[in-house]
């Protein structure tokens, strides 16, 4: 027996293999959809495992530091490093901000990241090119998606920093990419006020006659500078040695340093599920439409497909076709176009994908859960054209 | 020519019921025997096409006695439980237009019947090609449907009815798009096909052009047939 | 039965196309897809080590000139930027009753300059009375001895002499006391000239104003600055080198100084003195750092980029520091092993400023490892070194 199904492609395969392009173009945009969720969830799972900490140590009561501003002094790294089963501390400064560059405003996060010895928690755990920082102040490591060159100068704030590495997948959680610097700098870059401010700040405090006493000399002056000398950060991220449960000491210096800690567990829970919980939901909605709207469009193909054929269905029946041959050779053209159009659609999401801003991930879970879904639509969806071919009476094929 | 390829008795169609019911059919007899080809003739609403579609096995008869050569199919109930099996073995088609499947070339047009029948492709194409042969579009074996002229279509059509070696085939107005050279063609061929493979063929037909062609025709008038000698004119 | 043969065959060949881009954009663009890495060499390297410190201007002596006690500015004769020479005057304090002190104290020594004259003039009075009294005393004692007067006349006269002795030392203690008074005068006016100098403030050094902080009519505390005088030839920088990469810090580094004002030029200077005692607060080791020749137009407090030149090591086995990363918790490379990646612990020594950090132990020369990667490295993750990435 020859295959019906394959033969009608054939036939007529510009026509069908541009409906199935077309329908894969849609399936390429619900693949891609799906890719901007996982995307989402990877960029909060990579920034938590890039860090390199098992804990986070941030402020007491908030959510720090990526998902709430938290800030503490940079030295209770002291009271935590001596904590049984604490190998390394590092201190970590986050902040976003808008930096010029070649005229265009980008944003992107700083980070802080102590640079002392190579590999301090926080630090982005492999480059692209270039080298780590190695001098104490004024290198930057940036991700490629800042649009930033090797050696390139930048200008943060009130300094000039050259990038010295480049780096890959580091974005923040709204998917800013990070630009890594020494922790002093990034503490002069969240705590130094541009000059206006600091002017007017000053001024402000000469004006305070509770700071500007008649015959107390220099006290104007030690409050303006304590006033300019925050030594905070953001998070202390810890690194356990092995074998070490995370809860225990994250309970310990919850007890006992009055901070709140995260352990890695926790800190996905809060960027995977908290943060961008609503985000998620908009995606899904949006993901269900085009899968519904996928299936309609593909009942209907089919179904058009089917009608156009309503002689040669008729003719087939009335020589003696049975209506198994029939609804298969109906089912198999859907089934085509489904393939067709899941091949197109995962070749288009692979080929536009990476040009979006934010990081599209598209797994091969996904893909092949896609397929299923796209071909259980397919199915459905012939169903309807199968009920109508079947209703065709033979009769319609002789005349009057 | 003992047993005849068809052969009605009384055969009634009723369509709905109560005051609404008509009678298309209202007890038609016909004998027809192999080898023969017979004209049925009448005019619009005269009964034709629900007699074509009782032959065919496509409508239910309400009473009456239908025998294909020589089994009883009808008796007042279908005596058949596979009508589609039983069109695809039994009974040839040929139409109006030559309503091939467009999507299979000429020859899977053909084979396509004996597939349907259950044999296996390269026996099916074998007896395909010898029909395309007998029939003169040998040469078209491979071609499409679209590029294939209408007599060649209409040939074509006429190869695939033989293909599962029909007793019956019912050819509905075969030459009415035609002129009268291809027509006449056309009955020369059910003609010599008929005779080669000894098959009944029953042609519906108004075409005035092959009407005197028929030995024997069958009026049908207010769902009632009477048989006539035809011209049965050489072509 | 060509045609279709033919088109049989196109489309066979179109649809070998699609599955064949299909699976190149799914081989090369998903996680499927090898990892893309750079590799380099342990080789053996010179290293050159480099400090980096922020650093200020300051000036390594600074002088802040105010007076002794409180009291009102009268005077300021220098402003800001003035070159002044030591013992210049350079602002002077109100005296408000110093000069009266003094002139009171200038009389009273006149006065007791008086009194010691009429007391010298008392004295030499005494002195003739005492003298005619003895006398007269004498010559009665011979008398009686020869009896010509009366015992009483004798004793009288005697005892007049006494007195007259006895005044004469009062005469001569008066004339003393009156001395003392004329130098006691006499400092008392003295003190109040020095006190008047006191409110003339003058420059200790050859110098530069760099501050002039309170204007004439302005009241000081004592000890407050009017005028902050620096020697502008002391000017040096304070560099401030974060702990964790202060290892060598010594003086005598040579450095390179970029000032904040000429990022182009590069300085040559050196160490000069490194604190003992750091910054615990900022964990920052303090240098100071002097410039071979100081620029013009330097500012106090201007920034400045400090590099100092540790000794090079001259051969060590290095590899890129970028081919350093953590893996299961411990330090270490990747190395590639039949087109897989694979982790080994190395322990390392000090970094280069141009990227490079040596091995103490774990790697040998010649040993590939890999140095960026398009992916994080996970083991036996699949790897296609390339030249560079993107």
């Amino acid at each position: 027996m020859i295959n019906l199904a394959s033969r009608d492609v054939l036939h007529g395969w510009g026509k069908f293999l541009f409906t199935g392009i077309g329908l894969g173009l849609l399936i390429g945009a619900t693949l891609t959809m799906a890719g901007v969720f996982r995307g989402m969830v990877d960029d909060g799972q990579v920034l938590i495992d890039n860090s390199g900490a098992d804990l986070w140590v941030v402020q007491q009561g908030t959510l720090g530091p990526y998902a709430e501003p938290s800030s503490i002094r940079d030295d209770v790294w002291r009271g935590i490093v001596g904590i049984q089963g604490v190998a390394e501390t590092g201190n970590a400064a986050y902040l976003t901000i808008q930096m010029q560059q070649a005229g265009k405003d980008t944003r992107v996060m700083i980070v802080g990241i102590e640079v002392d010895r190579p590999n301090r928690p926080g630090a982005p755990p492999y480059l692209t090119s270039g080298r780590p920082i190695l001098q104490g102040h004024y290198e930057a490591i940036a991700d490629e998606k800042a649009g930033l060159r090797l050696g390139e100068r930048v200008r943060i704030r009130r300094h000039d920093y050259t990038v010295v590495g480049l780096t890959r997948r580091m974005v923040s959680s709204s998917g800013d990419p990070m630009i890594f610097v020494s922790l002093k700098d990034a503490q002069e870059i969240q705590f130094l006020k541009d000059n206006d401010a600091l002017v007017n700040e000053r001024a402000r405090t000469a004006t305070n006659p509770a700071f500007n006493r008649p015959g107390v000399p220099g006290l104007l002056e030690a409050a303006q500078a304590s006033a300019t000398q925050a030594r905070n950060v953001n998070a202390v991220l810890v690194r356990l040695a092995p074998g070490t449960d995370a809860d225990v000491v994250a309970g310990d210096i919850r007890r006992w340093n009055r901070l709140t800690a995260y352990t890695k567990a926790q800190m996905e829970d809060i960027l995977v599920a908290k943060l961008i919980a609503t985000s998620a939901k908009q995606i899904g909605m949006f993901l269900a439409i085009l899968a519904v709207v996928t299936a309609a469009i593909v009942a209907f193909i089919i179904y058009t497909m089917t009608l156009a054929k309503v002689r040669e269905i008729a003719v087939l029946k009335l020589i003696g076709a049975k209506n198994r041959t029939i609804a298969a050779m109906i089912l198999q053209q859907a089934m085509a176009l489904g393939v067709i159009g899941f091949l197109v659609g995962r070749m288009a999401a692979g080929l536009w994908g990476p040009a979006f801003p934010k990081y599209v991930l598209l797994l091969p879970q996904d893909a092949i859960g896609g397929f299923a879904i796209v071909l259980t639509i397919c199915a459905l969806a012939s169903s309807v054209a199968i009920r109508a071919a079947l209703a065709i009476d033979p009769a319609e094929a002789i005349g009057g | 020519m003992d047993t005849p390829a068809i052969k009605l008795t009384g055969l009634k169609k009723r369509y709905g019921t109560g005051d609404a019911a008509v009678d298309a059919l209202k007890g038609v007899d016909m004998t027809i025997w192999p080898g023969e080809v017979v004209g049925l003739v009448g005019p619009s609403g005269s009964g034709k096409s629900t007699l074509l579609k009782c032959l065919g096995a496509v409508i239910e008869p309400t009473a009456g006695h239908m025998e294909l050569a020589g089994e009883v199919i009808y008796d007042g109930v279908w005596k058949i439980s596979d009508l589609r099996a039983l069109r695809r073995d039994r009974i040839g088609f040929v139409f109006q237009a030559p309503y091939l499947i467009p999507f299979l070339d000429v020859t899977d047009n053909v084979a396509l019947l004996p597939m349907l029948a259950g044999r296996d492709n390269a026996a099916a194409r074998k007896r395909a090609l010898d029909l395309l042969t007998a029939l003169d579009v040998r040469h078209r074996a491979g071609a499409q449907v679209s590029q294939l002229s209408g007599g060649e279509q209409q040939r074509v059509a006429i190869a695939r009815s033989l293909a599962n070696h029909a007793p019956v085939i019912l050819a509905d107005e075969p030459t009415a798009p035609l002129d009268s050279e291809r027509a006449l063609a056309v009955v020369r061929i059910l003609n010599d096909m008929a005779q080669q493979y000894n098959t009944a063929i029953i042609v519906v037909t108004h075409d005035e052009k092959i009407i005197p062609t028929f030995k024997r025709i069958y009026h049908i008038r207010d769902g009632k047939t009477h048989e006539e000698a035809g011209e049965g004119r050489p072509i | 039965m060509k045609a279709p043969a033919k088109r049989t065959a196109i489309l066979s060949i179109l649809g070998a196309l699609f599955i064949a881009g299909f699976g190149w954009i799914v081989a090369t663009q998903g996680p499927l897809a090898p990892v893309a890495v750079t590799l380099a060499q342990a080789k053996e390297a010179r290293l050159e080590r480099r400090l980096f410190g922020i650093a200020t201007v300051e000036a390594r002596r600074s002088h802040a000139i105010g007076p002794t006690q409180a009291g009102r500015v009268a005077r300021v004769l220098v402003d800001q930027g003035d070159t002044v020479k030591a013992g210049q005057l350079l602002a002077e304090m109100e005296p408000v009753d110093l000069d009266a002190r003094f002139a009171a104290g200038a009389a009273a020594a006149a006065g007791a300059a008086q009194r010691v004259t009429s007391a010298e003039a008392a004295l030499a009075e005494a002195n003739s009375r005492a003298l005619l009294a003895k006398n007269s005393a004498d010559r009665y004692a011979d008398l009686r001895k020869k009896n010509f007067v009366s015992q009483e006349a004798a004793d009288a006269k005697a005892h007049e002499a006494a007195a007259a002795l006895a005044a004469r030392q009062a005469a001569s203690a008066a004339l003393a006391a009156a001395k003392d008074d004329v130098r006691r005068a006499q400092s008392e006016a003295a003190g109040a000239g020095q006190n008047r100098a006191n409110l003339r403030l003058v420059s200790p050094v050859n110098g530069i104003v760099t501050a002039r902080l309170a204007e004439p009519g302005s009241t000081v505390v004592a000890g407050q600055a009017v005028v902050q005088v620096i020697d502008p030839t002391s000017l040096w920088l304070r560099v401030r080198i974060d702990q964790g990469r202060s290892n060598g810090l010594a003086a005598g580094l040579p450095t390179e100084v970029i000032l904040r004002s000429r990022p182009d030029e590069k300085l040559p200077g050196r160490v000069e003195r490194v604190d003992w005692v750091g910054d615990a607060v900022t964990e920052e080791r303090i240098a100071n750092v002097v410039l071979d020749s100081v620029p013009d137009g330097l500012s106090i407090g201007e920034l400045a980029e400090v590099t100092l030149y540790l000794p090079a090591v001259d051969k060590a086995l290095a590899i890129p520091a970028a081919a350093l990363q953590r893996h299961g918790g411990r330090s270490g490379v990747w190395q590639p092993e039949n087109g897989r990646a694979s982790f080994k612990p190395i322990t390392v020594g000090a970094s280069s400023a141009d990227g490079l950090v040596e091995i103490r132990r774990g790697l040998a020369a010649g040993d590939a490892v890999i140095v960026h990667s398009s992916r994080l490295l996970a083991d036996n993750a699949r790897i296609r070194p390339v030249e560079s990435l993107k």
